[in-house]
């Protein structure tokens, strides 16, 4: 337990030093303030391109916006954050393998699956603080400027998206231990989730894949049931678990 | 006691035999020098007996304990530090050999002692200052530093000097010849006269076999009598000497070489070099001949590389 613990604290001053936490914190607040910013922009934008359109025959109706148009920004923004977050976790482990300077931890007898599960700690620890953060902005803002209570199940539907990114950082372990370099880590990661997303468009598959949390916003609505997506959430979960049993698996037999 | 010992131990990459038939001990409180040329398997020799590859055959035990494969529980009692250790550059030292000391379980008191004994040991003085700005002879000290923190029964260095200038190679030495009180070092190496410095058993590894291993003056004394060298003033009796010893050869202006390996009547051994000397003293003497010099020629370490690697 020590040596994990050891080894975890290293990971999170290695964080702390190198900048990436402050940087991701940073990224995930300006992401929670642009949605509600963009959502209270729109009709002003809309107003100063209203004569430009109005020359090419297009009349523009009073635009109304609410916390809705907030969230639906959120949730189109929140997979870009997602990608950049696991751009800079994609050389975890490959960048420990290039340096060597994990050997000198496991032959003083760190177990190898105390790596991982110290990695895998660490990334789901500030996952779910910088996404949480990027959350709470938006609520902030959205409950000051409109009224919060006219989306249904926020806060289920925003852990939909959060337990996807759970998923994608145990797939990106399970890369890390695969391969030799970050590149081809990133690159298995974004397949495996590509693969996630071609097979969900079959109406009958779509349920049970991990990227159809990524729809979760749907409930937000009214137009999703919640039980929708339990299928999906047991399945991104069951799917995270084993994925993380198999790094430990092969990097033990590495 | 032996401290660690390794018996038939066999590894190959493919088709590849990089070790055949290993076969060495190393008693406590030694320093064992490990040469070889680069490639002759010193380094995968090393690496399986820190059990970070798996040998094909053979058994090894540190401390009596049997190495396995991926599990390192004998790796509590060596130190390893690799040619180019690398380290988290974003650590300072005494954070590092905290690191290192809460993963094999030292007690927290005791990390911290050790720290500073360590890093006064090996004259590390900049230890608030992070690793990415150190030298690789810092580095290399740090290295050490790591490596005997929780003092281990066995210290094994892969090419600790090979990348460092004169002086820092030197302070490495001195370092290893001191810690030799504590522990015994296991250190590989193809700097000969490193080997000389501070080697008490040296053993000499060529295309994965173990060619001969002993202390540098049981190796000296087995091939000792390399054969002796005499210089002559005039090259008439240059001419006469290489007549009348048909295994003897010139070697250019009035210099005459007898070597034991030269398919002459002398024999491969000292007490027949020795006689060959006298003979041929006996007989510059009787036809009146005038030498600059006559010498023993001793047996070199780099004699005996050359000699091993067939060069």
């Amino acid at each position: 337990m020590r040596a994990f613990l050891a080894f975890t604290k290293k990971e999170w001053v290695e964080l702390i030093r190198t900048g990436r936490l402050a940087i991701l914190l940073v990224l995930f607040s300006l992401f929670g303030i642009m949605n509600p910013a963009v959502a209270k922009l729109t009709p002003w934008m809309m107003e100063m391109m209203a004569d430009s359109l109005k020359e090419t025959g297009l009349t523009v109706a009073a635009v109304k916006v609410d916390a809705m148009t907030s969230w639906t920004q959120f949730y189109k923004n929140i997979p870009i954050a997602m990608v950049i977050f696991l751009l800079m976790f994609g050389g975890i482990l490959t960048a420990e393998y290039q340096k060597g300077t994990l050997i000198n931890m496991l032959t003083k007898g760190l177990a190898r699956w105390k790596v991982i599960l110290a990695k895998g700690c660490i990334m789901t620890a500030t996952w779910t603080v910088c996404y949480w953060l990027c959350y709470g902005i938006t609520y902030g803002y959205n409950w000051y400027f409109w009224e919060n209570g006219i989306a249904s199940h926020l806060g289920l539907a925003a852990a939909c998206v959060w337990i996807l990114g759970i998923w994608l950082i145990a797939v990106m372990l399970l890369m890390s231990t695969v391969f030799q370099t970050s590149s081809a880590v990133l690159a298995a990661t974004g397949g495996i989730a590509l693969v996630s997303y071609v097979v969900g468009l079959i109406p009958k598959a779509r349920k049970f894949l991990p990227t159809h949390l990524l729809a979760a916003s749907g409930m937000l609505s009214g137009a999703g049931s919640v039980e929708e997506y339990w299928c999906a959430v047991w399945v991104t979960i069951g799917l995270g678990v084993l994925g993380l049993l198999a790094a430990v698996i092969v990097y033990n037999k590495k | 006691m032996d401290v660690l010992t390794l018996s038939h131990v066999s590894k190959s990459f493919g088709q590849h035999r990089v070790i055949e038939n290993l076969e060495f001990c190393i008693p406590e409180h030694t320093v064992y020098g490990f040469i070889g040329q680069n490639g002759a398997g010193k380094t995968t020799t090393m690496k399986i007996i820190l059990g970070l590859l798996r040998a094909d055959t053979g058994v090894i035990t540190v401390n009596g304990k049997q190495v396995c494969y991926g599990q390192n529980h004998t790796n509590q009692f060596i130190g390893y530090l690799p040619d180019v250790p690398e380290f988290y550059g974003f650590l300072t030292p005494i954070e590092y050999l905290e690191l290192c000391g809460e993963i094999t379980g030292m007690e927290k008191r005791e990390i911290r002692r050790r720290s500073e004994e360590m890093l006064e040991l090996v004259g590390l003085s900049e230890r608030k200052k992070r690793v990415q700005g150190f030298s690789r002879g810092m580095k290399q000290r740090l290295g050490i530093a790591q490596a005997l923190l929780n003092r281990p029964k066995l210290l094994i260095c892969d090419e600790p000097t090979s990348a460092l200038d004169p002086v820092g190679r030197k302070e490495i030495l001195d370092i290893l010849h001191t810690v030799k009180e504590h522990t015994t070092v296991l250190f590989s190496t193809h700097i000969l006269s490193d080997v000389e410095r501070i080697c008490d058993k040296i053993a000499f590894l060529h295309n994965g076999k173990l060619e001969f291993q002993g202390t540098l003056e049981e190796i000296r004394s087995q091939r000792q009598g390399r054969g002796f060298q005499i210089e002559f003033y005039r090259k008439e009796d240059v001419a006469l000497f290489l007549k009348y010893f048909p295994g003897t050869v010139s070697e250019g202006g009035y210099k005459v070489l007898c070597e034991r390996n030269m398919g002459n009547n002398m024999q491969n051994n000292m007490k027949y070099v020795e006689k060959n000397m006298t003979h041929a003293m006996e007989f510059v003497v009787k036809n009146n001949m005038a030498i600059r010099s006559i010498e023993m020629l001793e047996t070199t370490l780099e004699n005996l590389f050359m000699e091993v690697v067939g060069q």
